[in-house]
């Protein structure tokens, strides 16, 4: 689960998930509410994603799972709302916390649930966001939800587009200088994450078996789009909603979609490889701008840098 | 200890009286007794299991010279009723679990029931064949045909009795009428229908015909991103052939009236009791999703289960229930392990006595309860093997909920969440009851004085 080091155990996580009800409204126990939110969250995803049965899954699961996960989005766009949500690539205003803030989706999610603008992140210096362990130590994440955002104002824009623009061009870039870590990874190591961070996270390279699984999972989600329809057809409950709808528009789960820091080469060549290119082209209707390979790299190179070390180093 | 069936306060002490099903640690997936039904006359006993098969009990005659065994019961019928099918479409598998049985009142000398998988539902008759005919002209006894021109004589076949032999023949195989998943079957009053639920629709049947039903309710919505609630169970009035109500995973009830229009989208009365604001939690929702919903056999009352208490309705009450029983209270604190184990989307049901006077539901660890509605007392018993021994006195069990345990104490932590009890059932009339623990069918009778 989250936190560093021995400081959270099993024990305590249990203490800080279970017992009182614990409302939003609660001070101190704002953060308790936070961590149990979004763990809740988590493990409604992975129910979702990860069961692959031979027989169709139950639909009153499901629909549950899934009230459950708009429940919580609701929650957290309203929580979400007194902040802007992600700057649109195409409104530069201010390319610099643009950037920042098209770097930080890889790694905020890690402490903070989707939807929330990494706004407050950026309050953080660019170094303790690349490190999942000391992002996690931070409680300013918990009970930030009074931060106002420093940069300039934005009206929230759809919370599509923008998103994919950076994160397509993010995810090729990386494809580009380091082929290892793939998209289906990247989708499939957040769902898993809970169970990874419970352990200190020391060593990048942290494979629990878990995460393997689950990222087979997920690959086959961003297998091409036939197969996704089986899958979404066979739920029953998602017959019209193809890939992009479930990973992007009901569940906005592009925070999820890459982590650099708990991806390496080992797991990588254990996954079916999807193509930056495949995943473009299915991201490409809900582009507002045309989505090509070439499209100009907007995270500073430093940054870049700053990745490949823990991607290929640690 | 409970007040008895009929009479006013008299206690009644359960006793073991009978276990079916292997007592090997290790289960097979497919023994897993997965339905438990009484006949209308408590004289047939029906379960049903995972690997869709059938197996039907029957109580034998009390017998003077051993009063104690009082009518035990017997395998008397085993068929495979549903198979598994793979639906080409999807690419996935059609469990042959069966979900439900619901015996038809007797007629004649046979016996009929309904039992159903995810997708069809099949009508079986069980009849008796104790006496074969032997005679006949044109064929021998091994049935082979005889040449007709070495017949020299003519005789009339005669019945001879034979050893009594029970088969199991599907009459009707009602198919291909559910997307979803059926969770509900149940008899009409007129005997002539049936209805048959699953997630979204609710379709009426007539028992002799199999290629047609009618869509009664429909709450899939036009775009099925849009679906927020399920059907969950489905019954009808026991008297009246046209009422029935419906459960939702949302925790309402509706009660719907077929004379009203020929689609009953529209309820007749909505049950629905306001959330308590000082229990909200994340998994409101979830816990408040109704699992099973009974008529009493007044008809006056219907008992819905969800996840940690049993309620009773009075028809005429639509904002409240009247009465409401904590089950496993103590799971509360739980909840989200439960969700993560998915124990809380388990499914308990729950039963009336003969008299509407007890109702009984399970739990985990292998436990039930019985909740007496009349003195407010409830009881927790266990279904074990070491509770097995022949009209032994059930001891009721208490779950310790922190604090200091006192010796017959068993603590929530090393409750056995993997020994559910789903499926109970109480004779129609009698103080006789089967529990259904995994595998294991139990059954429980009330203490001979």
């Amino acid at each position: 689960m989250l936190g560093k080091g021995g400081k959270r155990k099993f024990d305590e996580h249990e203490d800080g998930l279970e017992g009182k009800v614990v409302s939003p409204t609660d001070g101190p126990s704002k953060v308790s509410y936070t961590l149990q939110r979004q763990t809740i969250f988590n493990i409604s995803l992975m129910k979702l994603y990860n069961h692959r049965p031979l027989t169709e899954p139950s639909l009153q699961k499901t629909v549950l799972i899934n009230n459950m996960l708009r429940r919580i989005q609701e929650e957290l766009k309203q929580e979400g709302s007194l902040r802007p949500m992600f700057v649109a690539a195409s409104q530069p205003a201010d390319p610099l916390s643009d950037n920042f803030r098209e770097a930080q989706p890889a790694f905020s999610h890690l402490a903070s649930p989707p939807l929330l603008p990494a706004d407050f992140v950026s309050t953080m210096p660019l170094e303790s966001c690349l490190t999942p362990a000391s992002l996690l130590e931070d409680d300013t994440f918990c009970t930030s939800p009074a931060v106002q955002h420093d940069g300039p104002t934005k009206p929230p824009p759809p919370a599509l587009q923008p998103v994919k623009d950076s994160f397509s061009s993010a995810l090729d870039e990386i494809e580009e200088l380091c082929p290892a870590p793939t998209s289906a990874e990247a989708v499939a190591a957040e769902s898993a994450a809970d169970d990874s961070k419970a352990q200190p996270s020391e060593s990048n390279i942290h494979k629990p078996e878990g995460l393997l699984e689950s990222r087979t999972a997920e690959s086959k989600l961003m297998d091409p789009l036939p197969g996704n329809f089986e899958i979404t057809a066979s739920t029953g409950f998602l017959t019209d909603l193809t890939l992009d709808d479930i990973l992007f528009a009901d569940i906005d789960t592009s925070m999820y979609d890459f982590d650099p820091c708990t991806s390496a080469t080992g797991a990588a060549s254990k996954m079916a490889p999807v193509s930056a290119d495949e995943l473009l082209k299915t991201l490409a209707p809900y582009s507002s701008q045309p989505v090509t390979p070439n499209q100009p790299f907007k995270m500073d190179l430093t940054e870049l840098d700053h990745i490949m070390e823990v991607l290929v180093g640690s | 200890f409970l007040a008895g069936f009929g009479s006013l306060m008299q206690d009644v002490l359960w006793c073991f009286s009978q276990v079916k099903g292997t007592i090997d640690t290790g289960v097979t997936e497919s023994d897993i007794i997965s339905t438990v039904e009484f006949n209308h006359t408590g004289e047939l006993l029906a379960t049903g299991d995972k690997g869709g098969r059938v197996v039907i009990f029957q109580r034998e005659q009390e017998s003077k010279n051993q009063p104690h065994r009082r009518g035990e019961y017997n395998v008397y019928s085993t068929f495979q009723s549903h198979e598994p099918e793979f639906d080409y479409l999807k690419s996935l598998e059609i469990e042959e679990k069966i979900n439900k049985i619901r015996w038809l009142p007797q007629q004649n000398a046979a016996y009929f029931l309904l039992s159903t998988n995810d997708k069809t539902v099949k009508l079986w008759k069980v009849s008796e064949r104790d006496k074969r005919p032997e005679g006949y002209n044109l064929k021998d006894e091994d049935g082979r045909l005889r040449d007709p021109s070495m017949i020299t004589v003519l005789r009339v076949p005669v019945l001879r009795p034979m050893d009594l032999m029970v088969e199991a023949t599907p009459r009707r195989v009602f198919a291909n009428a559910h997307t979803y998943h059926i969770n509900s079957i149940s008899v009409n009053s007129d005997y002539e229908t049936y209805m048959s639920a699953d997630d979204l629709r609710i379709n009426l049947w007539n028992f002799e015909i199999t290629n047609q039903s009618f869509n009664i309710v429909d709450i899939k919505p036009a775009n099925m991103e849009e679906l927020t609630e399920v059907i969950t169970a489905a019954e009808f009035h026991p008297h009246h052939c046209n009422t029935f109500v419906y459960s939702s995973s949302k925790g309402t009830i509706r009660l719907c009236d077929m004379r009203a229009a020929a689609l009953c989208d529209r309820h007749a009365k909505f049950f629905e009791e306001p959330e308590d604001p000082s229990n909200r939690s994340f998994f409101s929702e979830i816990i408040s999703s109704i699992s099973d919903v009974k008529f009493s056999h007044s008809g006056r009352y219907i008992m819905t289960r969800d996840y940690l208490t049993v309620k009773v309705w009075d028809l005429n009450m639509e904002n409240r229930p009247i009465e409401t029983y904590q089950v496993h209270d103590y799971l509360r604190s739980k909840l989200c392990s439960l969700y993560e184990n998915d124990c809380i989307f388990d499914k308990f049901e729950c039963v009336w006595n003969g008299s509407d006077s007890v109702i009984m539901t399970g739990s985990y660890n292998n436990f039930f309860r019985m909740f007496d509605r009349n003195t407010k007392r409830d009881v927790t018993l266990e279904a074990s093997r070491e509770n097995s021994k022949p009209r032994a006195i059930l001891k009721p069990r208490k779950v310790c909920v922190g604090g200091k345990r006192r010796k017959d104490e068993i603590s929530v932590d090393s409750l056995d969440f993997s020994k559910k009890i789903l499926h109970t059932a109480w004779h129609p009339s009698e103080n006789i009851i089967a529990v259904a623990a995994t595998n294991n069918l139990y059954i429980f009778q009330d203490k001979i004085n």
